[in-house]
């Protein structure tokens, strides 16, 4: 095992030296700090001008969070997406094979070493995070779980990059099939969360019974002074399902930061901040449509409209349903270790197979 | 004293979809010996390579390495094998030491042993003086010395070697022979490709012919060897050599600016017109086989396999 170990270390810090030094990282890195280091500055500008409040600085916050994650997943690929194939195209690869490091060492070695590099660009934008966590009065925790599925989700975007460079041939193939992959989590999700939902329409009846106004109607209160209650009305319409593919928006990095966040409610029991909404947003989506709905006006009448107000609030509706960020961490990560896993059966030697066009050595 | 050979190779065949890269492939190498794999391009040695080196499985046929079976034990052949392979590549961006470091440290010895091996190596190649830059501004004989040493990290006791003298100049040709015929006397089996066959004339104990992706039979390389094939006798007086040749009507195939060629079959023949040439007062400064043994059973099977 402590063998095993070592030989992991050893593909990792090799990956390391080799990625490090280049002048590409450095650029890419520069650029990061600058490009993060504007748009806070922008942010800050522009938020300010409503006035200053928690909600505006939380909204900071959340927008640099999410301004980083967008960076990561952008800058990740590229630096993941031709660990394996690369090597081998160099000729580097076989004669690491030789060795006595197993492919599965290979391939997690390599892993490990494009995470690190990716969490590197997570670094260069940490000081902008910590300035709007302090200037915002964001609270700590929020702060750190904010991080934690940063660096997760980078993890994840790393092992698909090196999973992907491992099974398929060529580098750039590769690397633009791992941005194809980031951008159908990122976008494909919403995408196909809307359409699916549309696609997946139920009938739902709505009764209506109205109040007959026709006759004498009371000054102070707007009531009929005599309550008839007209016919039912019934009409039927067709309501999207995005009960049934909910899941689909939980796959989306995005989400699984907004919705990991923990959200503080006011007193009405509405979310605080910007990632409470957005987590509120696919929370409701997990709650089905009633298939029939009863609007009773003539009833209400009779009570004299004081029906008490019982829709749940969204601090109830928080409690009532899945995270669903742990869903889409769950989804990440089957995605990361089915192309990790991939990577290595197909890094194994003596090999049976070989990719089409591809020298061995 | 094993009797076991430490590379033993029987009926291996491998294709790529239509393209049959190894068709039927036979042989043995002996511990403490070079052996020469000798094929014109495309006749398979790069692919039989790989499959001894655990990187590529066979379709059929047995490996054995050191008695280790390739498909089933990987490790243990590779604990024993360095492969050198006919690609030169490098990690860019390490230097020399490095690299050999990292080798070293992949089969698993620990880091101070490691640091020593790397030093070895570089001085067993004569890199010294390029040992702390990036191999990426080695030139192609100086990577070819640095895979060498690469493969050699662990001190293994079987050595394939991929054309290993491609892109030396002679000096370092001549080092790597040296160090090749080192290694074999060290107790090392070395099995080398190549298709420079004037070299391995001078490197090789063994040879295996491959063509087609088949090994010749041992039959008949031993039937071409024995072969009629030129020789090259070269006279401190011309004239008088080609007098001499007339007087004992022996034919002459023709002349080259080194001498004249004339036909013989085998040693005995020409041991014996040696011999008749000195007795007929010719002074001779250069007798010997115009092409090399390798080369000319190389040639004279390719011929065989044409007609």
């Amino acid at each position: 095992m402590n063998r095993w170990i070592i030989g992991l270390g050893t593909i990792a810090s090799l990956e390391l030296r080799q990625r490090v030094r280049s002048v590409a990282w450095i650029v890419l890195l520069s650029v990061v700090f600058v490009v993060v280091g504007v748009v806070t500055l922008l942010l800050w500008l522009a938020l300010t001008q409503f006035g200053a409040g928690s909600l505006d600085n939380a909204a900071i916050y959340s927008s640099i969070i999410f301004f980083v994650l967008l960076v990561g997943t952008l800058v990740t690929p590229a630096v993941s997406g031709g660990a394996i194939n690369a090597e081998r195209d160099a000729g580097t690869l076989a004669t690491t094979q030789v060795t006595l490091v197993s492919a599965g060492q290979i391939v997690l070695g390599k892993f490990l070493a494009a995470w690190t590099i990716a969490l590197t660009f997570l670094a260069a934008s940490l000081p902008f995070i910590v300035l709007a966590v302090v200037l915002g009065g964001v609270p700590f925790l929020t702060m750190l779980t904010s991080l934690g599925v940063l660096v997760l989700e980078l993890g994840v975007v790393a092992a698909v990059g090196v999973g992907l460079s491992g099974l398929q041939t060529r580098a750039l193939f590769s690397v633009v099939t791992t941005y194809l992959v980031v951008a159908a989590l990122s976008i494909g999700t919403l995408i196909a969360f809307g359409l699916g939902g549309l696609v997946n329409q139920t009938e739902v009846r709505n009764v209506y019974i109205g109040l007959d106004y026709s006759g004498e109607i009371d000054p102070e209160t707007g009531i009929p002074e005599e309550i008839r209650c007209l016919e039912p009305e019934v009409t039927t319409y067709q309501s999207p399902r995005f009960d049934r593919v909910w899941w689909l928006l939980a796959a989306n990095p995005y989400i699984v930061l907004a919705d990991a966040s923990p959200t503080t409610f006011d007193s009405n029991g509405n979310p605080e901040d910007l990632f409470g909404g957005i987590g509120l947003g696919i929370r409701q989506a997990q709650i089905a449509p009633d298939a029939e709905t009863v609007y009773d006006e003539c009833e209400s009448a009779r009570n004299g409209f004081q029906d008490p107000y019982d829709y749940p609030t969204p601090e109830e509706i928080y409690a009532s349903t899945v995270p669903s960020w742990f869903v889409g961490l769950l989804i990440h990560a089957g995605l990361a270790a089915l192309a990790l896993w991939g990577a290595v059966a197909r890094t194994r030697t003596p090999s049976r197979r070989l990719p089409k066009g591809a020298r061995v050595a | 004293m094993t009797t076991q050979p430490a590379i033993a190779v029987e009926g291996v065949a491998r294709s790529f979809g239509d393209v049959h890269a190894v068709r039927d492939v036979t042989f043995e190498a002996r511990a403490g010996a070079v052996t020469a794999l000798i094929g014109p391009n495309g006749s398979g040695k790069t692919t039989l390579l790989l499959m001894l080196a655990t990187l590529l499985e066979p379709d059929r046929g047995s490996i054995r390495i050191e008695g280790h079976d390739p498909i089933s034990d990987p490790r243990a052949v590779r604990r024993v094998m360095g492969w050198m392979p006919d690609v030169l590549g490098s990690w860019a961006t390490l230097t020399v030491r490095q690299t050999l470091e990292t080798t070293a440290r992949l089969y698993e010895i620990e880091a101070a042993q490691a640091r020593v091996r790397a030093s070895e190596l570089i001085d067993l190649v004569g890199l010294e003086a390029l040992a702390d830059q990036p191999t990426r501004v080695l030139s192609r004989g100086q990577k070819q010395r640095l895979s060498l040493a690469r493969a050699l990290a662990h001190r293994p006791s079987v050595l394939l070697l991929d054309e290993p003298a491609s892109g030396l100049d002679p000096a370092a040709r001549i080092d790597l022979r040296v160090l090749v015929r080192r290694l074999a006397s060290e107790g090392a089996a070395i099995l080398v490709s190549s298709h420079v066959l004037a070299e391995l004339d001078e490197m090789a104990d063994e040879a295996v012919y491959i063509d087609a992706g088949v090994t010749a039979s041992r039959a008949s390389v031993e039937a071409s060897r024995a072969t009629v094939r030129d020789w090259r006798i070269r006279a401190l007086d011309p004239a008088a050599l080609t007098a001499a040749l007339a007087e004992l009507g022996i034919p002459s195939s023709g002349a080259d600016h080194l001498g004249v060629l004339v036909p013989v079959a085998g040693e005995p023949e020409a041991a014996a017109l040696l011999a008749r040439l000195t007795a007929h007062g010719v002074g001779i400064s250069a007798f010997g086989p115009a092409v090399g043994d390798l080369e000319h059973t190389f040639l004279d099977l390719a011929k065989g396999g044409r007609s």
